[in-house]
């Protein structure tokens, strides 16, 4: 009864955290074609980017938070400009780049521990009371984080849909060298998604942080698993789809608490991953195009 | 940061040259362009002009380097050496996209679209000329965002029924058949609004009817926009009935300008390409 009501309630904020993270990971790999898997390490970025924000310029959180945000997304900018891009103009395949990544999430991830060190930190935020919305009990925290996710995707969508950027990165998705015949500039559209997919993760992270309370360096690389699971489960490089698969996987795991155990409520959604490869290896949304 | 032309020209075209030689208003001048890729030495020091308004063939056995020019031209692939000159201006090694930006908009040999965009929505990508849609005015001037959007499809919409596509709009690009891809790439560049156009192999792989429909639609874009056209093709036919002047090249190289009865009057062109002739080529096109 109210326990699976609860667990509901947990379930849509895990799937709005999960939200802003998959669709900044599909985006970038819509756009640019290879997997970036240094993005677990853009989350920690946008944490702790918030945390020293607030902690050493005593600033409210919600400013905080707008610097950590744009913050990861400048991060993200320099490490396409500097060391992805390079590669890209060499002509490097997407199975070495995705090395590349790799090994770039092992640096930064460092270079995270290296600065703030490898202990547990949290923002500083009142708890306050929990809060009643019809059957649901959530605490102030936790409606942020749902409404951002909303305010957010409305975003996204509106920007693919409305703006010539977006227009931009879905011809650069649907076919690329044709985007450049028709004169987009599609060096500038590709720091753009850098920079976008960067603030998505910088507020995956944060919200993450709000949820998970306690953080440190490796909390956003250890949820990335689950964000790969939703982005593959909604099909790959589909923002929409990337939105779906968000729900399905933050419900998946936290009903899989529920019914199994806390302490394999992540695997679940490896469960979840391991099915939709089998069954349906194109995802919810299978992409097309792709020239 | 259109390119100023030298000679303002009337929109209409300028009636052909007569045979006799005049000044010749070049929209694009090629100089001794060079380029290998490895060992294979595609251009060789190419070098020709392309009249204003006019509609030019590129021709020449396989593997002349007709698409490398067209590669190179259109800033897909720099030059090792040589200049490319559009509209007045030195565009040689510049990105696709300010070359597009610039007014010389390329078609692809195997034609290309946006798959998973509906055929109006390829042509709404095309972003020149098109005002600033930024988050800002879609979020805060919802009403001027309205009315460009509005004028835009309004445009591609006529662009769409010019060519025969409008009963497409809706289609996802991917299901078109070939012929109507083709139509469609010719669609998006004409959205674009380009002083010039340069076609790799229009014509190839669609039926004689379409060939015909093709060849108008050039033939009216070019009397009416006074748009140049500069387009490789292999059927001589085509190219005698709506060229002005053909270039010949073979080796990665220019071997003669001229109409086509003139340049069947020239043993070395008739041997290397026009009686279709074997030559022996080291480069790839």
């Amino acid at each position: 009864m109210s326990l699976f009501l609860l667990t509901l309630g947990f379930g849509i904020v895990t799937s709005a955290v999960l939200a802003l993270a998959a669709v900044g990971l599909s985006l970038q790999f819509g756009v640019t074609n290879y997997v970036n898997f240094a993005y677990g390490s853009f989350l920690a970025f946008g944490m702790f980017f918030t945390y020293t924000a607030q902690t050493a310029l005593h600033l409210p959180i919600w400013l905080a938070a707008v610097i950590g945000v744009v913050a990861t997304g400048l991060v993200a900018v320099v490490v396409d400009a500097l060391v992805l891009e390079p590669f890209v103009r060499r002509g490097t395949s997407g199975f070495f780049l995705l090395i590349v990544t790799f090994g770039l999430s092992l640096i930064l991830l460092n270079l995270v521990q290296a600065i703030w060190g490898v202990g547990f930190d949290e923002f500083q935020v009142a708890a306050g009371n929990p809060v009643n919305i019809g059957p649901f009990s959530f605490t102030a925290a936790q409606i942020w984080v749902v409404g951002i996710a909303v305010v957010t995707m409305v975003a996204v969508h509106l920007l693919l849909t409305r703006t010539n950027l977006g227009k931009s990165m879905r011809a650069m998705s649907d076919n690329a060298p044709l985007a450049r015949a028709t004169g987009i500039d599609t060096r500038k559209v590709t720091l753009w998604t850098w920079f976008i997919s960067g603030c998505l993760a910088g507020l995956g992270g944060i919200t993450l942080a709000f949820n998970t309370v306690e953080f440190q360096a490796f909390t956003g690389n250890t949820f990335l698993f689950v964000i790969f699971a939703a982005v593959i489960l909604g099909g790959i490089g589909q923002i929409y789809g990337a939105m779906i698969g968000a729900i399905i996987i933050g419900l998946v795991v936290n009903f899989a608490g529920l019914v199994i155990s806390s302490a394999y409520d992540l695997d679940a959604a490896f469960a979840v991953l391991v099915l939709v490869l089998v069954i349906r290896p194109q995802g919810i949304i299978p992409t097309i195009g792709k020239a | 940061m259109s390119g100023s032309s030298p000679a303002p020209q009337p929109a209409a075209r300028p009636a052909p040259q007569p045979a006799g030689q005049k000044v010749v208003d070049e929209i694009l001048e090629v100089h001794d362009l060079v380029r290998s890729f490895g060992g294979v030495r595609a251009l060789t020091g190419c070098s020709f002009g392309v009249e204003r308004g006019s509609i030019t063939a590129l021709i020449g056995p396989n593997g002349a380097g007709k698409t490398t020019l067209v590669n190179v031209v259109a800033g897909a692939i720099r030059p090792q050496g040589g200049k490319v000159l559009f509209d007045g201006r030195d565009i040689t090694g510049r990105p696709s996209h300010e070359v597009a930006l610039g007014g010389l908009i390329r078609t692809f040999q195997i034609s290309r679209e946006y798959p998973a965009m509906t055929v109006l929505e390829n042509l709404m990508v095309s972003p020149q000329r098109q005002a600033g849609e930024k988050l800002a005015t879609v979020l805060f001037r919802p009403g001027k965002f309205r009315a460009e959007e509005r004028a835009h499809v309004q445009r591609a919409v006529e662009v769409l029924a010019e060519f025969g596509l409008y009963g497409k709009r809706n289609d996802y690009a991917r299901a078109l058949s070939g012929g109507q891809k083709r139509l469609l790439e010719l669609a998006r560049a004409v959205m674009a609004d380009p002083k010039m156009l340069v076609l790799d192999e229009p014509m190839a792989g669609i039926n004689p009817a379409l060939i015909e429909r093709l060849a108008d639609h050039i033939s009216r874009l070019r009397d009416e926009r006074g748009t140049t056209f500069l387009m490789v093709e292999h059927n001589l036919d085509v190219v005698e009935k709506m060229c002005d002047r053909a270039i010949v090249m073979a080796v990665g190289q220019t071997l003669a300008t001229g109409t086509m009865a003139e340049l069947r009057g020239n043993s070395e062109v008739v041997s290397a390409y026009l009686t279709g002739g074997v030559v022996e080529v080291g480069a790839k096109g």
